[in-house]
């Protein structure tokens, strides 16, 4: 079978492209920044390996226009064509899958992401897609599904696997069930670079102080924890499976030796913790890793990583760490269930800058219920990480309901929501109802991304380089440079904002900033 | 939030249970509470073991090998604080109050203690638990279930319900295929049971898992 594992250019009014393959959301970008979807490599590389034709087609990576994108898909006239949603590209996925099946009758198109996977019936409806799959296990599903519909030209009405809502010929749709909430991760294949054109990610992408980088295929699929409410990886139909340590170590090792990849992310809902991050940490040093001059970068949570393995993580040449400070009251912490207290965030952040790693901050503002002295708190507290230099870099969002998460369902059920129309999901402006004006929530993200700009932060820096660590000196000098480019674009975009979405709407700050220094 | 220890109670040599003061905080049986040592800045999941109605909060926690958590808790004293956020998760019952259902429980190791939740806050449903352990010292506060309700499954010694595992024990008694299967435990297991729960014709809509790490 003829399959194209596709990402096509969705390029906004303002010139941004949307980047759908990001773990938890969907963001618009100025500057390029391509992220390797794991786990839909790792589907790809799967359906190559059972000897199908595969074609991977990233149309932002690959730097195509729409137009030519779409001309490049009607030549190949793949038999099965596989997308990923999410709430804000929704309406553009049913008009460009209405326009294919058209176009390409006999293609069956395969919706997959997590709006379309809690929500079947509505993209069954909205388009003329054959299969929702409600699994976010893509490439488990694949392997089994491609083989099936191979075998039984009867497949509409046949196949049983779980979780699909499949068009049958009548146009009735059938629900195979819940789909399996846990697979064995190793059976999945390690993604294959080639396959997927590994340089295609490796340069542009903010998560990489020296390139080329890439993204391991993820030690963990979803999220241990996978209970914050605004997050992807929560629900019932959600749990975590994992890789085991060694089939991990083993990529790093290939990645290293074989592509000479001088930074590798794992962007794992969240990382390895205890035993498993030890052993991960150790192995490196084990096989030398940790002396090949490759930095190693990865996604964690506060209160979750014991200063002794953080210590190991140093050794082992662990540089970057993401994680989400979503606000910096504990009231928040709680509503969004994020299982960890403010008291926590210092204590964290010490341990790791104390190893030589460098911070990432995810912050969000914007929650319904946020007050003007939470907002304060969080702008506070964050400048102040900031130039104590227990965080190096930041990325500030607006806490944007999607994917009917339980967050977006909070939002449905209090009303609270702004506008129905997913156009408007894009994280690009504040789209609930809030007990302070907008404006305050812009304000507080010009607040968190101007700290680049003080001398506080400034000497901060300087001071980390009398540690004659070579990260320090890149840091500033390299990825300095670029925080400072792509900060001065986002004050460049907060100055004309409002004129270039049509229509504009008050209070509008968009388009969303790119991270400082960072994709996530 | 911080939740006064009420004491230690000691079921092996590696494995006990954590009582708490309750503090009047709401759950659903089978949720999770974020736990840790105050002032460490860690915590981990731990499922509720204690029921909804009951007046303290109890955590059955095996101390893990190198962990950091599992073992400080195991230190803690009565009258001492805990961390405690949550609860979280949605592990839970899906109608309780339909007596007509019937319900498996399988669990190995603590993956056990939702169900003790379940049980003790649900007395009226329809219940059988199937508990897969390593050694009969395993089968975790066996006393407070109906034996007619619990199957222990032990893999390294006789004397327990059943001697073997509990995937070995599910292919020797099939699962009536009507019946509402709850898995807890580690990933393999998890994975091992939903197969051969579905090769008995349990419909994917009747099985939940919740995995323990």
């Amino acid at each position: 079978m003829k399959i194209a594992i596709s990402y096509p250019p969705i390029i906004n009014e303002r010139g941004q492209t949307a980047m759908v393959s990001q773990n938890r959301n969907v963001q618009f970008f100025v500057t390029p920044t391509y992220l390797l979807p794991v786990v839909h490599a790792q589907a790809a590389t799967w359906l190559r390996d059972l000897g199908h034709d595969v074609l991977w087609d990233d149309g932002n990576a690959q730097v195509k226009s729409f137009d030519r994108w779409y001309a490049d898909v009607l030549e190949w006239a793949p038999d099965m064509i596989v997308f990923e949603s999410t709430t804000p590209v929704m309406k553009f996925y049913w008009n460009l899958t209405n326009r294919l099946k058209q176009d390409l009758p006999d293609c069956i198109a395969v919706m997959t992401g997590y709006h379309s996977m809690r929500k079947p019936e509505e993209t069954m409806q909205e388009s003329a897609t054959d299969i929702v799959m409600r699994s976010n296990h893509i490439d488990f599903v694949l392997s089994k599904l491609v083989p099936y519909m191979t075998d039984h030209a009867d497949w509409r009405s046949s196949c049983d696997l779980e979780g699909l809502h499949i068009r049958v010929n009548n146009g009735e749709v059938r629900n195979t069930g819940n789909f399996k909430q846990v697979e064995p991760l190793d059976r999945s294949p390690d993604v294959d670079r080639n396959l997927v054109g590994w340089k295609n990610y490796a340069y542009e992408n903010g998560n990489f102080l020296q390139t080329p980088g890439t993204y391991a295929t993820s030690v963990i699929r979803d999220c241990t924890f996978g209970k914050c409410t605004f997050c992807r990886y929560n629900g019932p139909d959600l749990t975590f499976s994992i890789r085991s340590v060694e089939k991990s170590l083993d990529e790093y090792q290939r990645l290293i030796e074989e592509e000479g990849v001088r930074e590798i992310f794992d962007d794992s809902g969240v990382w390895y913790r205890g035993q498993e991050a030890r052993q991960f940490a150790q192995g490196l040093i084990d096989r030398g890793l940790h002396k090949k001059g490759c930095y190693f970068g990865l996604n964690t949570r506060f209160a979750y990583l014991d200063e002794e393995t953080i210590r190991i993580m140093g050794e082992a040449n662990f540089r970057f760490i993401l994680l989400g400070l979503e606000a910096c009251d504990d009231e928040t912490l709680q509503r969004l269930n994020k299982g960890y207290t403010v008291g926590d965030v210092a204590r964290n952040l010490e341990w790791f800058t104390r190893y030589g790693m460098h911070p990432h901050l995810t912050v969000m503002v914007g929650y319904y219920w946020q007050t003007s002295e939470q907002l304060q708190g969080t702008v506070d507290t964050v400048r102040e990480l900031m130039f104590k230099g227990l965080a190096r870099t930041l990325q500030v969002t607006i806490c944007t309901p999607i994917d009917y998460t339980p967050y977006h369902q909070e939002c449905l059920d209090g009303d609270v929501l702004l506008t129905d129309d997913y156009d408007d999901f894009d994280m690009s402006e504040v789209i609930v109802k809030t007990p302070i004006p907008h404006e305050a929530y812009y304000k507080a993200v010009r607040s968190m991304y101007g700290v680049v700009f003080h001398p506080r932060f400034i000497l901060r820096q300087l001071l980390f380089l009398l540690s004659f660590r070579k990260r320090d000196w890149q840091f500033l000098f390299s990825y300095g440079w670029r925080a400072l480019r792509r900060v001065r674009n986002h004050i460049f975009n907060l100055t004309s904002a409002g004129s270039s979405k049509s229509p504009p709407k008050p209070g509008s700050v968009s388009p969303q900033p790119d991270p400082v220094g960072a994709a996530h | 939030m911080n939740h006064k220890v009420i004491g230690i109670r000691d079921l092996t040599a590696s494995t006990y249970v954590l009582q708490l003061e309750r503090n009047g905080v709401a759950f659903k049986a089978g949720q999770c509470i974020s736990l840790g040592v105050k002032d460490h800045g860690l915590n981990r999941e731990y499922s509720t073991y204690s029921g909804e109605h009951e007046t303290d909060f109890e955590f059955l926690i095996k101390e893990v090998a190198g962990g950091t958590v599992s073992c400080a808790l195991r230190c803690v004293r009565p009258g001492d604080e805990v961390t405690f956020s949550g609860p979280f998760g949605s592990f839970v019952l899906d109608a309780p109050q339909d007596l007509s259902r019937r319900y498996l429980f399988i669990g190995t190791g603590t993956g056990i203690a939702p169900f003790r939740s379940y049980v003790r806050s649900h007395p009226d449903i329809d219940w059988q638990i199937l508990h897969g352990v390593r050694t009969l010292e395993e089968r975790y506060d066996h006393q407070d279930y109906d034996p007619e309700r619990y199957t222990a499954c032990v893999s390294s010694e006789t004397g327990g319900d059943y001697h073997g595992r509990v995937t070995t024990y599910l292919r020797e008694n099939p699962v009536d295929p009507d019946t509402i299967c709850y898995l807890c435990g580690n990933s393999a297991m998890l994975t091992e049971v939903f197969d051969i729960l579905r090769e008995q014709g349990v419909s994917g809509n009747g099985l939940f898992t919740e995995a323990f790490f």
